[in-house]
Parts: C-alpha cells; sequence; structure tokens
C-alpha cells in the first residue's frame, strides 16, 4: 500500500489516541511498581512517550520540559541500521543539545517494528538517584562543571538480538554509589520500555501501519493547528518582551535575567528569541534548554484540559524560529555544570507565562520553582541519600487560585511515616506556609513549612532554594509570591541562615532544619477578593489575621468578618500596576 | 447460617429508579423475585415493600427467613456526591496541613495550568491537632498531652461536627494515643461518629489513611441511621434474621461491623456485581473471566483467574484514594449514557459527561438532544423498539437525529457510520481497561471468558470480546440485577493486616498470631461455625527498595514464589535483590455460599419471536429475536440474533453463535473457532 493514501478517520483516530494513552499508562504503572529508588517509586521522577517511525514525539507527557529524543540516538546509529529488539540509552546533556538537560536523567530509547518495517519508537526515562560524581545525589551547588555531576552516557546500543551490552551496564553502576538501587531501576525501565514495544507493535497490527504513520501524522498536525490558531488568537502583529530572574548560581554571582521576546510577523511566523539573556553562569544553574522546550510548554498550555488534545511535537512545530545565544544561560557552553537547572527551567515557564500576560492573555502569574534538599551521611553504620523535593506555591490564574504545596507535575512527597522509617530524621512540622501565596483576587498557591529533626550522628545537607530575592511575581494587581529561607536550629541561640544554594552544610543528631519554601505569584487585585475567601483563608492557616487586613483590607473579629471595618479599609484601595515583585512595575527586569 | 427451620435468603439490592428482591429457598432452590419503585427519601421503605412483595409471591412467612442480604450505596454516594457528615480530624501537633498538601503533586494526566486541587472532604478549618508523638518504631516520644486533648475536644464541640476522625503519626505502631482520643471525644460527645484510623486501616502513609478514617466518619451517622432502620423494620416485619451487607471486599458482614467501618461498603453495590459473576461463571464451569459491567455512566471491569476474586488496597472511590481492601477493578467513564461530541479540533469524543438520569438518552424522549452511547446502539438496531416487557417505547427517530446532529454532520459522516463511530470508541476505551487489568496480572486476555453485565453491558459483550481475541461470552441469566445473584453467592469476608518492619521469623508468626487472634473474634461476632471458617495468610512483598508489593500467599517458599510472580508479571527478576515483607494479612472467611444456579428445564428448539433489521458494518440484516425466558437448556441459534429481557438486551452479531446452558447462562460463541 502506498503511505500517501492510507487515511486515519475520525473514529480510528480517536480509537489510536486511546489505545496509545493506554500504552503510555502501562509503561508507568510497571516503572511505578518496579523501580527501587524512593526517587522514582515514591517521587514518581520519570516520564514515557511515544514517537512516529522517524522519531519525532507523537504522543508526550504533560511535562514540558522535553526536546526531541529520538535524534540524538539517529546520529550515532542511523535509522536504517535499526532492529527489532534493540534499545538505545543515553544521558548526554551537550551530545543532545538538552533534549536531556541533566545527567541523572536517563533516557531508554527502542524502535518498534511491525513485519520487518519499522512503525515508531518508545521511550522511558527517569531521574536515577545517583550516578557518582562530586557529591552523593550527583547534583551539587558546588559543582562547576559537568563532569563532577555524575557519569555521562553518550547514546549507546544496550541490547542487540536479544543480547544485553552488561559492560556497559557494569561500568555505569560501578560508578555511583548505590549500584543496586541502579540496577534496579534500569531493569523496571527496561522492562517498562519492552511493555511498551510490544503495546505500539499490537496498536500497528491492528489497524496497519500506514494507518498508524497517518494517525500520528494527524496528531501532530492537530496539536500544532490548535497551538498556531492559540498563538494567533494571544499574540498582536508586533513583538512582546518579558524579562524574569533568578537570584543567583550559589558561587556568588546573579541576579541572571531570563529576556525572552515573541515576534509575531505580518506573516503570522513566531519567532521566539531568548538570545538577550545574560551570559551563562560558573555555578550550576545553567539550563541547556533544547529549542523544543519554549514551544512544548507554550503547547501545554494553549491546548488546556482538552482530554482529546495530545501534547506532541505538534507544540514546538507551532513557533517557527527560536533564537539562542550560545554562551548564555539558556545555552552554556561545554562543559558548564547544569545540576540545578531546575530553577532556571522553571523560572523560564514562568517568564513564558509573563510573554502571554504583557500580550493581554490569561496565563497564571509565576510559580516558585521546586526545593529540593539532599542529606547525606551515615546511620547505624550504613551510609544514607534523603534527597527529599518539597512542594512550593503555584500562581494564581485569571479563574482560580494559585495551587498549594504542590512540586511538579506526577512527582510526590515522602510521607512523614515513610521517611521516618526510610532516613535518619524525624519531621517536626510539615504543613503549609502561612502568608506565601501572593495576594490577589485570586491569591497565589503556598509553599510548604518542613521542618526535620536530624537523628544521624552527622549528615552533610546540600541546600537549592531560589526566589529568596525575586520571589515569583503577581500579575493583573496580584502581588508576588513570599520567598522561602532555609534555617538551623531556628528560634535557638544557634540559630543560622543557610545560604540559599548551599552544599557541606554541617548538621549534627539533634539539630532542627526547617525550609520554608515560596509562594505564587497573585492574580487580580488583592481588594476584589471575596471576604468569605479571606475568612477561610485566615481559618485554614493560609493567611494570618494581619495579612488578611494589610493585604486584603479584610478585617476579621472573633472567626467572621467585620463588615463595617472591612468597608473602611477596602475604601483606601491601593494603586496597583500590571506586574508586581516586592513593589507594582509596568514592566519586569 | 441457614437452617432447615429457616431456609430463605433474602437479596435486596437498591437501584436508583427500582428496588429488586429476590427470594431464594436453600433447600430447594427455587426462587423468586419482586420489583418495586425506590423510595430515596428513606431506602429501607421500599426494602421492606419489596421483601413483603417477594414473601407473598412466594407463599412463605418472614419466620421462615433465614438471611437478608443487601448491598447499599449510601455510603458511596455520599463519597461521591461529597455530602457525608460535617466532620472533623484530630491529627498530631505540626501536621494540620496533611489533607491540604496530599502527596503534593499535580496527576500525571493533569494539565498544570488549569488544574485545580480537589477540595478536602474535610477543610483546614476543621483540622485540629493534639500534641503527642510516637516513633516510626512505637516508641512513644511525647505523651499524649491531655490539655491539647480537652482543647480539641472543645473546638469539636464549637466546631459543630457530627463525626470526628482521628489520624495520628504512626499509630499503627501503637494506638493507645488515638484509643485515648476516642474515649475522650465519646465521653464529652456521646452522639457524634468516632473513627480511629487504627480501627479502619493500621497502614503506613499518612495522608491516605487520614482519608480512609475521614470517608469512615463522615458516612457513619447516615449508614449507621439507615442499618439501623433496617433492623427495625425488618424486626417489625417479625424477620429476626441477620441482616447482612456486601462490603467491597466482595464478602458480607453482619450490621455490627459495618456500623463501626462503613467505609467498607463503599464499592457494595459493584462488588456484590462481580461475585455474582463469579458465581454465574462458576456454575457454569467457567472460572477464568473479565468481567465488564457497564452501566449509564460508567463501566467497572475486573479479572479473575481460577475463580478467585482479586482484591487491591490501592482502591479509589471519586477524587480519593481509599487503601482499603476492595475487589480490583477499573471503573472508567463510558457507560450507556455517555455522551458523544465532536472538539473544536474536530476530534470525536464519548464520554465521561454523561446524560445522566435526566434527561437520558435522547430515544428516551425525556428532552435529551445530544447523541449518547445507547442512541448509537438504538441508530443500528441493536436495541429492539420496545424495552422492559414492552412497557417502555423508544424513539428511534430522535436518536438518530441527536447521532446525526451530534456527530455525523460535523464529521461529514453518514448516519451508521456515524453510530458506529461512537460505539467503536466507547468500546475502544473499555479495551483499554481490560488491557489494564490484564497486564497488572500478567495475563492473556485471550485466555478468559467475557461476561458483560448491567443493564447495557450485554450489547457490548460480542463486540469487546472481537477486540480482545476473546472467543467465548457467558452473558449470566439476570444481566441487570446481578447484584442480587452476587449476595446470594457470597460469604463473610474481613481481612486482617499490619505493617511490619521485622522479617526475624519469630515477629512475623508474632504478628500473624495476633491478626488471627482478631479474625478469630470477629468470626465469633459473625457466629461462624468452626467448620465454616477459613484463613489464609499473605504477605505483601517486595524487592527491598521497590514502590509496589505483591500479595503471595505466605509459606517457607514464599521468596521463591515471589520471584515466580515478579518475572511472570513484570517480565524479570533480581535474583541479587533483597526481598522484604511490608505487610502482613490474614484473610478470614465465614462460608454461607450455596449454589445460586437456576436450573433450566430443556429446551425444544430456539424459536425467534420475531425479526428485527440490524445496521451491521457489512450491511443491514435482519436479526432473529429471542426471548430470553422462552429460551431452554441446549437450545441453540446463530447470529446475527438479539434475545431480550426484562432487564437487558444482547446483541448477538453474525458470526457468532448461541446457546442456553442448563445453569440458565447464555453462552455465545465465535463460530469457527475452538473454546
Amino acid at each position: 500500500m502506498d503511505a500517501t493514501t492510507a487515511r486515519c478517520d475520525a473514529v480510528t483516530l480517536e480509537i489510536v489516541r486511546g489505545a496509545l494513552r493506554a500504552a503510555q499508562a502501562e509503561m508507568e504503572a510497571l516503572v511505578e511498581r518496579t523501580a527501587m529508588s524512593a526517587f522514582i517509586r515514591e517521587k514518581k521522577d520519570f516520564y514515557t512517550a511515544l514517537f512516529d517511525a522517524e522519531g519525532v514525539m507523537a504522543v508526550g507527557s504533560n511535562v514540558p520540559v522535553f526536546g526531541d529524543i529520538a535524534a540524538p540516538v539517529f546520529r550515532h546509529f542511523p535509522k536504517a541500521g535499526m532492529r527489532d529488539g534493540d534499545l538505545y540509552w543515553y544521558n548526554d546533556c551537550y551530545e543532545s543539545g538538552g533534549a536531556v538537560s541533566h545527567s541523572n536523567d536517563q533516557v531508554f530509547l527502542a524502535p518498534v517494528f511491525l513485519e520487518g518495517r519499522r512503525v515508531a519508537f518508545v521511550m522511558g526515562w527517569a531521574h536515577f538517584a545517583d550516578i557518582g560524581g562530586l557529591r552523593p545525589g550527583s547534583i551539587s551547588p558546588d559543582a562547576t562543571d559537568i563532569f563532577q555531576e555524575g557519569v555521562i552516557i553518550p547514546p549507546v546500543r544496550l541490547v542487540r538480538d536479544g543480547e544485553v551490552n552488561e559492560a556497559a551496564l557494569r561500568i555505569f553502576y560501578r560508578n555511583g554509589r548505590y549500584p543496586r538501587i541502579a540496577q534496579g531501576d534500569a531493569r523496571a525501565l527496561m522492562a517498562s520500555v519492552a511493555l511498551g514495544v510490544t503495546r505500539m507493535r499490537e496498536v500497528a497490527a491492528r489497524f496497519g501501519a500506514d494507518i498508524l504513520a497517518d494517525a500520528l501524522a494527524q496528531l501532530l498536525a492537530r496539536t500544532e493547528a490548535t497551538v498556531r490558531a492559540r498563538l494567533r488568537e494571544t499574540f498582536a502583529v508586533g513583538t512582546h518582551r518579558f524579562t524574569d530572574r533568578i537570584d543567583g548560581d550559589g558561587h556568588g554571582n546573579g541576579p541572571f535575567r531570563i529576556r525572552l521576546s515573541l515576534t509575531r510577523t505580518p506573516e503570522d511566523r513566531f519567532i521566539l528569541d531568548a538570545t538577550e539573556t545574560d551570559d551563562q553562569s560558573p555555578g550550576p544553574v545553567n539550563f541547556l534548554m533544547h529549542p523544543d522546550v519554549p514551544g512544548m510548554a507554550l503547547g501545554l498550555f494553549f491546548l488546556g484540559g482538552d482530554p482529546t488534545q495530545v501534547v506532541n511535537a505538534g507544540c514546538p512545530r507551532a513557533i517557527d524560529a527560536v533564537r539562542l545565544r550560545e554562551g548564555s544561560l539558556l545555552q552554556p557552553r561545554f562543559p558548564a555544570p547544569l545540576g540545578l537547572r531546575g530553577l532556571t527551567m522553571m523560572r523560564m515557564l514562568a517568564a513564558l507565562n509573563g510573554l502571554v500576560a504583557v500580550a493581554g492573555g490569561k496565563a497564571p502569574a509565576a510559580h516558585a520553582a521546586y526545593v529540593i534538599i539532599l542529606l547525606r551521611g551515615s546511620a547505624g553504620g550504613r551510609p544514607f541519600l534523603m534527597s527529599d523535593g518539597i512542594g512550593v506555591g503555584y500562581g494564581a490564574r485569571d479563574t482560580a487560585d494559585g495551587i498549594d504545596a504542590v512540586y511538579f507535575v506526577a512527582q510526590e512527597n515522602y510521607p512523614a511515616e515513610f521517611l521516618e522509617l526510610e532516613y535518619p530524621v524525624r519531621l517536626r512540622h510539615y504543613g503549609l506556609h502561612c502568608d506565601s501565596g501572593g495576594p490577589g483576587r485570586c491569591r497565589g498557591g503556598c509553599g510548604v513549612v518542613r521542618e526535620y529533626e536530624v537523628l544521624a550522628e552527622e549528615a552533610v545537607l546540600s541546600v537549592r532554594i531560589d526566589g529568596v530575592e525575586n520571589p515569583p511575581w503577581g500579575a493583573d494587581g496580584g502581588r508576588s509570591g513570599g520567598p522561602g529561607r532555609v534555617v538551623v536550629n531556628p528560634g535557638t541561640a544557634g540559630e543560622r541562615l543557610l545560604r540559599p544554594l548551599s552544599d557541606g552544610n554541617r548538621l549534627r543528631r539533634g539539630d532542627v532544619l526547617r525550609i520554608e519554601t515560596g509562594g505564587g505569584g497573585g492574580r487580580g487585585h488583592p481588594f476584589d477578593r471575596a471576604a468569605a475567601a479571606v475568612l477561610a483563608d485566615v481559618l485554614g492557616g493560609m493567611v494570618s489575621l494581619a495579612a488578611a487586613r494589610r493585604d486584603y483590607g479584610v478585617a476579621i473579629r472573633d472567626g467572621t468578618v467585620d463588615g463595617p471595618a472591612t468597608a473602611a479599609l477596602r475604601a483606601a484601595r491601593p494603586a496597583a500596576l500590571a506586574f508586581h515583585r516586592g513593589g507594582y512595575a509596568h514592566a519586569l527586569d | 447460617m441457614p437452617s432447615t427451620d429457616a431456609p430463605l435468603l433474602v437479596a435486596v439490592d437498591i437501584g436508583g429508579t427500582f428496588t429488586d428482591i429476590t427470594l431464594r429457598d436453600g433447600a430447594t432452590g427455587r426462587a423468586w423475585t419482586a420489583k418495586t419503585p425506590s423510595t430515596p427519601a428513606d431506602p429501607s421503605e421500599a426494602f421492606l415493600t419489596g421483601v413483603s412483595l417477594v414473601l407473598e409471591a412466594a407463599g412463605e412467612s418472614a419466620g421462615r427467613i433465614g438471611r437478608v442480604l443487601h448491598g447499599t450505596t449510601v455510603a458511596t454516594n455520599l463519597i461521591l456526591e461529597g455530602k457525608g457528615a460535617r466532620t472533623a480530624l484530630i491529627t498530631t501537633a505540626g501536621f494540620r496541613h496533611v489533607l491540604e498538601i496530599g502527596r503534593q503533586d499535580i496527576p500525571r494526566a493533569a494539565n498544570l495550568y488549569g488544574w485545580v486541587k480537589p477540595a478536602r472532604p474535610v477543610p483546614p478549618a476543621r483540622v485540629l491537632e493534639v500534641v503527642e508523638r510516637v516513633a516510626a518504631d512505637g516508641r512513644v516520644l511525647t505523651p499524649l498531652d491531655e490539655a491539647s486533648l480537652a482543647a480539641a475536644v472543645a473546638a469539636c464541640r464549637a466546631l459543630g461536627v457530627q463525626a470526628v476522625a482521628i489520624c495520628l503519626l504512626h499509630a499503627f505502631a501503637a494506638p493507645a494515643h488515638e484509643r485515648r482520643v476516642a474515649e475522650a471525644l465519646r465521653d464529652a460527645l456521646p452522639g457524634i461518629a468516632v473513627t480511629a484510623s487504627t480501627e479502619v486501616l493500621p497502614v503506613v502513609r499518612e495522608y491516605e489513611r487520614s482519608l480512609a478514617t475521614i470517608l469512615n466518619a463522615q458516612v457513619m451517622p447516615a449508614v449507621s441511621t439507615y442499618v439501623g432502620r433496617l433492623e427495625e423494620r425488618l424486626r417489625a416485619a417479625g424477620i429476626a434474621a441477620p441482616l447482612l451487607l456486601m462490603k467491597s471486599n466482595g464478602g458480607v458482614a453482619g450490621a455490627a461491623a459495618i456500623r463501626r467501618a462503613p467505609a467498607v461498603t463503599a464499592l457494595s453495590g459493584p462488588a456484590a456485581g462481580v461475585v455474582g459473576a463469579q458465581a454465574v461463571a462458576a456454575a457454569a464451569g467457567f472460572p477464568d473471566i473479565i468481567t465488564v459491567d457497564i452501566g449509564g455512566t460508567s463501566a467497572d471491569i475486573c479479572l479473575m483467574k481460577g475463580g478467585a476474586i482479586g482484591l487491591t488496597s490501592r482502591g479509589r472511590v471519586g477524587d480519593w484514594p481509599l487503601p482499603l481492601p476492595m475487589v480490583d477493578m477499573v471503573t472508567i467513564g463510558a457507560g450507556g449514557g455517555s455522551l458523544a461530541r465532536v472538539t473544536a479540533a474536530g476530534a470525536l469524543a464519548v464520554g465521561p459527561e454523561s446524560a445522566g438520569a435526566v434527561p437520558g438518552p435522547a430515544c428516551y424522549g425525556r428532552g435529551g438532544a445530544r447523541a449518547t452511547v445507547t442512541d448509537a446502539h438504538v441508530t443500528l438496531g441493536h436495541l429492539p423498539p420496545r424495552l422492559l416487557g414492552g412497557r417502555m417505547a423508544l424513539d428511534v427517530a430522535a436518536a438518530a437525529a441527536a447521532v446525526r446532529d451530534s456527530v455525523a454532520g460535523p464529521l461529514g459522516m453518514g448516519l451508521h457510520e456515524a453510530a458506529r463511530g461512537i460505539l467503536a470508541i466507547a468500546d475502544s476505551t473499555m479495551v483499554g481497561a481490560v488491557r489494564l487489568v490484564s497486564v497488572e496480572r500478567g495475563h492473556d486476555p485471550r485466555d478468559f471468558a467475557l461476561v458483560p453485565f448491567g443493564g447495557a453491558g450485554p450489547l457490548h459483550g460480542c463486540a469487546l470480546a472481537e477486540l480482545l481475541g476473546i472467543r467465548t461470552v457467558l452473558v449470566p441469566p439476570s444481566p441487570g440485577v446481578l447484584c442480587a445473584q452476587g449476595l446470594l453467592a457470597a460469604d463473610l469476608k474481613a481481612e486482617f493486616s499490619r505493617s511490619v518492619h521485622s522479617e526475624e521469623a519469630a515477629a512475623v508468626a508474632g504478628v500473624f498470631a495476633a491478626l488471627e487472634a482478631e479474625a478469630a473474634a470477629w468470626f465469633e461476632e459473625e457466629a461462624v461455625p468452626p467448620p465454616a471458617r477459613a484463613l489464609r495468610r499473605v504477605a505483601l512483598m517486595r524487592y527491598a527498595g521497590q514502590g509496589g508489593e505483591l500479595a503471595i500467599p505466605w509459606s517457607a517458599a514464599a521468596a521463591a514464589e515471589f520471584a515466580a510472580t515478579h518475572r511472570a508479571l513484570y517480565g524479570f527478576d533480581l535474583p541479587d535483590a533483597a526481598v522484604e515483607l511490608v505487610t502482613l494479612r490474614v484473610e478470614a472467611t465465614g462460608r454461607l455460599a450455596g449454589d445460586i444456579a437456576t436450573r433450566r428445564p430443556p429446551g425444544t428448539g430456539a424459536a425467534p419471536s420475531g425479526r428485527h433489521p440490524v445496521h451491521f458494518p457489512g450491511g443491514t440484516r435482519d436479526a432473529a429475536l429471542y426471548a430470553r425466558e422462552a429460551l431452554g437448556a441446549g437450545d441453540r441459534f446463530a447470529g446475527p440474533a438479539i434475545v431480550t429481557q426484562l432487564d437487558a438486551t444482547t446483541l448477538v452479531p453474525p458470526g457468532w453463535a448461541g446457546e442456553m446452558a442448563a445453569t440458565g447462562a447464555l453462552i455465545l460463541r465465535r463460530e469457527g473457532l475452538a473454546g
């Protein structure tokens, strides 16, 4: 059959889409059940995706941080030479041009064949807890080049004709501090990809390779068309600019500005330019951004909650050009360190929201970047590595408050009862960070307070928290979110504030470590928030009595709203401007 | 236990519209059924009306009833609709926001830009802290502070709550503090429902355990009132027999046990259906089945191997994880009332939005104008123009108009093509769920028989089987009211489990002994005689560090069995990795069940009652209409055919053949294929 004549009708397309989603769900269930590191099994830092026969991502995930995953493999292993049963593996950030953006993330990619014809590719991806490097966990604010961030795996063929390249795996395991866990995680991902291959082959067999190819092409085209239409609705012809910043790189440098512009030409071409972004940093906050990432993120925003829409390579295709500058924070030169790229990535996502906002669109206000601490030491003669991801507040939407206390898509916390069973710590407090949500008609989400007591004799702590000096901005009259901080032994004579990006912090048994994470920005004038909603926030511990009065103009007495006092407060309504970070501004810098 | 002087069993299933009652004589195997309109304001009213009706029909007296069995949706509806009692949560100081934080994730399938965290069943203003602390190993670090307890009790009074849930950190390792809090609440606030987490779910992870405890507390007042009223009415009617209620685990338990832990009935209805399907299939000689229960808005899918109903502790009800043991099924938003629509991007979507009971599908003629799955069936002629024994007429023109306007027009398709498209998408969604339940247990669906039930199930059975490569479809005798069969077939069941941290043999033996002592007490409470008692030890095991556990029957060879199961399920095992125990569980069964199969008299050859045109993909064919009650044992017929009965309609496409089994089950087979 001629591939160009096989047409997948609307019904079949929906059935294929459903079957692909089901295959992804199966792959994820398998990883979740069998992976060994707490990073994957509890925190769930793993993703899957399905690609067409040429390696174009046709069904991705709702995490907009992926670049072109398959291309780096093809450069070393041409598609034509691939065989049924092959499995490829890499984590090489620079080699992949940012398709993977820090070395802990391992990618496993397999081609799918039906009757000798290549019909698809399947990917499994997960963050491995330790792959060697400067310090346990492989990511440290102290790193100054990528070689300190663990072993680098260029694209390699891991399986051919049923034979696993055990030598490559042994070298990999030997370079990490927890080889058994790495082995368990690798086997889980490999089994998941194998399952995905089986399912993709079944889908191809059921509908025919040509119909499948057309279905994937339609899914790509549909996504691109939708995103393009929404871009046209949002952005007038001309250039729209937005600048956001991160605090610093942990090595005394900063702040760093991320300067984005989006131009719509009279011919309806869309050009995203990040070349005016600041230079790369000596510390590991560089984000080697694949040019597909901004399109993926804008696409996810524009696709909204429509369950029939698929996030895929159609999103970046809707942007005609992405311009990056080598040597900048978003396109660092090899071998700049990348370990903490997450905080720059999260800020870049907020800056994209800012682009939509300056164009008059209804994007959320800024969110805080997720926070991670690594605590290492030994307890009872056994080394431990506790890598704890802590939630933050997300930005307020036009129609809903920002989300309280979330980390990111699909990633879960360690419950207190789990944490205390597994690690030599005790949680003294775990709650919402009162008053951290940016005030607004829609409130920014609250960050988190997590307070540990150290039970190990001695431990070394790495901290990463951004937005301390430049908290997430508010929009449309809403105010910025509250900053975070990390403090040891609060309220005692020995109280000390830790640097937001720091490693080598020594803690002893009995020390109390308190982390307060930042909140999201608010949206709309806080005086327009319903008094009843402010009351509920006060009773719920999200907003203090003082803040209700000061920020929202709501007086609360004996658990109820004092109507006349509130009316009097709200009569003196402060003026507001389009954006707010610390103070109101027409534009942020 | 049934005895010779009280051999009658009564099963009552309360649906949204009708209450169905089945009376069965355990001695003779004879059965009678009755149907009466449900009385939503006080469901116990229809309950008793129905029992009287069926006794009358059978010419029996109330005194001869030995057991009253009931599946209840009271708890389910309260949870799904968020209408449970006003409840407070008492937690350990420092953890007031345990619910608000939850697992701190944006769900994998959600869009981060638009997702809103669902409102918790208890707002943070009603979460109270007590000063106390227990370590992971059960050591008390901070004794319970009575002043903080007194303050929490006072706050509960001031908040005017009707129920209080108590969930303290690591309470499963040392429950004394929770007990003291419960005691103080019961003393100070008589009449409010109090639930401690250790009474409901003594396992690790505070968010999920808090939720389970809250849901239990929230439904407790309503379930307790309901059960009490039922018992009262039964006594007034001269029925002294015990009242047994269906639990989510597929077993029944006495009213007293249900009052203590009503959350165990969250999936009472669907579980009863699964037990019924299992019993019907086992009687007909099919131990390996996949059940598909298709209702108006959703479908429940369950897999059973060797006649055993699998349990999960990772179940969900609505928005909430509910890690109580429940029948391991997958629920998806595709049913007869699911709406079809064309999205702005030109995609055809079916469900999860549903037309509900009002207006319902367009063909019901109650004002529905958007096409549903049922309208697609009607348009294609899969349903005869009259249902419910002729009492309900279907508006075929309205169904066709809805399919035309909602789908065919926007997509530029023919009417029948569009209707088939709607069904294909609904079927495909269900097939995805079947694959999920299959792979999670490492099974190939082709090795199973498909058992479709629920009002809409038998319309989809053969189509689903074809998509899955399944050769045999078994349609139960009363697919629309299978819950009653499940109630009659159910045993008393309860699980007792404990998280463990030690693998020392002595510790394991001690935990099992303690769990079995709990089980023995439960047997006594339920008056199960020793010969009817059965206990099963199960260990939930994993490779050290893994996130998922496998349930392995406990034995000296459990570790080897675990590795073999892991290999079969996931395609690999890890010979170098340590295997650890996570939870020990004792499953207690008090055997009640008798043989529920109806005996069908031999047939005299299937004779069609009429013919009806059906639009199959290969063209329009006249399908033979058969009345189910007219088919005798051994009667055979070939598709295309439509088998009608009061509670469901079975579609038999070309290429399939039907045979009535002696048990009353209708067996459909693909022609030319063994099986």
